[in-house]
């Protein structure tokens, strides 16, 4: 067959019904979809922020009303207070760069990849985050002359966190790697056919 | 623009294109289950994008532009569906067969499309349905040169491997 026949037989399915659509069931799902307001990125900004403004709070709170002289828990509500701050000057900037992405397939797919890029970056950030956030409470632990065994608990819980943290980096990082070879695919192909 | 604007504009773009969409989603998916979830996903961002269409394109241009670019990405979260529960407005099908005869040389056409990449996919239904070259520059954000070179060498496979199906005979 030339390919004009092929578009022949394309074209035979214009004049059939390929689906019904169950109107109603769209109209709910919509409806449904509509109620989803938050996004994987901007849910896990949330509680990021959320858990370092409060946890910081908390921290800052205690030791002042304890009136305890613990310096590493002020250096540790100093420290999220800075995280929740990164986070949101973060957020800013990923709003800001998500309206200039052309309506192309091309652009969708950079702006995918941008926030694909952003959530391994803020990934990556949170996960190295709490080394120094489990240094600081393991080090006021010991200023406060608690037991081993909480120091003990406190660093498998931090140890935890940390392997967590790195199993939900990989996630981001394969699900960035697929956009830029799709990316690839679809701007670098020319140049290797020519050659 | 209301609510009641553009919902109105939406009715008309399903009831005059649903059938571009219904190939995007046949070249696209597999299952009745993920046609369902792909028609969704086109219907809600054709929904997204009525405020931002400025008229510069036809509206057929556009509705391809979005179906396709949710069909690229909705491909990368595809696996997470197969061992989902149904929940009950997913029971309940969008989308429902024609009775219509199939025509096997369109069904052989589909799978020929079913296996290529995204991107080939993409251009193969923007090549069939008689886009030019410029209109689907500006729907995959690349140069015409670039579509040209991808363009000749989908129809020197295709029309390769047609000569296969009609030697065979089937």
């Amino acid at each position: 067959m030339e390919f004009e026949e092929l578009q022949q037989i394309w074209d035979s399915q214009n004049n059939q019904s390929l689906y019904a659509i169950n109107e109603q069931a769209l109209y709910n799902r919509i409806l449904s979809k509509k109620k989803q307001v938050n996004h994987i990125t901007n849910t896990s900004e949330l509680l990021i922020f959320i858990v370092n403004i409060v946890g910081g709070c908390f921290i800052l709170g205690t030791t002042i009303y304890n009136q305890k002289v613990n310096i590493s828990m002020y250096i540790l509500s100093a420290w999220m207070f800075s995280s929740a701050s990164y986070l949101l000057l973060n957020r800013v900037r990923r709003i800001k760069e998500g309206h200039q992405f052309e309506r192309s397939m091309l652009g969708e797919l950079k702006h995918a990849l941008s926030t694909a890029t952003y959530q391994v970056r803020l990934s990556q950030a949170m996960r190295w985050n709490i080394v120094p956030v489990g240094l600081l409470s393991i080090l006021s632990v010991i200023e406060d002359g608690k037991s081993t065994w909480i120091i003990i608990i406190l660093l498998i819980f931090f140890m935890l966190a940390f392997f967590a943290g790195g199993w939900e980096h990989g996630i981001y990082r394969n699900k960035k790697h697929e956009l830029e070879i799709l990316l690839t695919k679809l701007q670098h192909e020319s140049s290797d056919d020519n050659h | 623009m209301t609510d009641n604007e553009q919902k109105i504009i939406f009715e008309n773009w399903l009831g005059q294109h649903k059938g571009l969409i219904f190939k995007i989603i046949r070249a696209y998916t597999f299952t009745a289950m993920d046609q369902d979830d792909l028609f969704q996903e086109i219907t809600i961002q054709m929904w997204h994008s009525i405020p931002s269409f400025r008229q510069e394109s036809a509206v057929t241009t556009w509705i391809y532009r979005v179906a396709l670019n949710t069909a690229i990405k909705w491909i990368g979260k595809e696996r997470k569906y197969y061992n989902q529960p149904e929940t009950k407005d997913v029971a309940q099908h969008l989308l429902q067969q024609g009775k219509e005869q199939v025509d096997e040389r369109l069904s052989w056409l589909y799978e020929e499309i079913h296996k290529l990449d995204e991107i080939d996919r993409s251009i193969t239904l923007l090549l069939l349905d008689g886009f030019s070259y410029k209109e689907m520059a500006s729907i995959l954000g690349i140069t015409e040169s670039n579509v040209g070179v991808k363009i000749n060498r989908i129809k020197k496979q295709l029309t390769a491997k047609s000569k296969k199906y009609d030697y065979h005979g089937i």
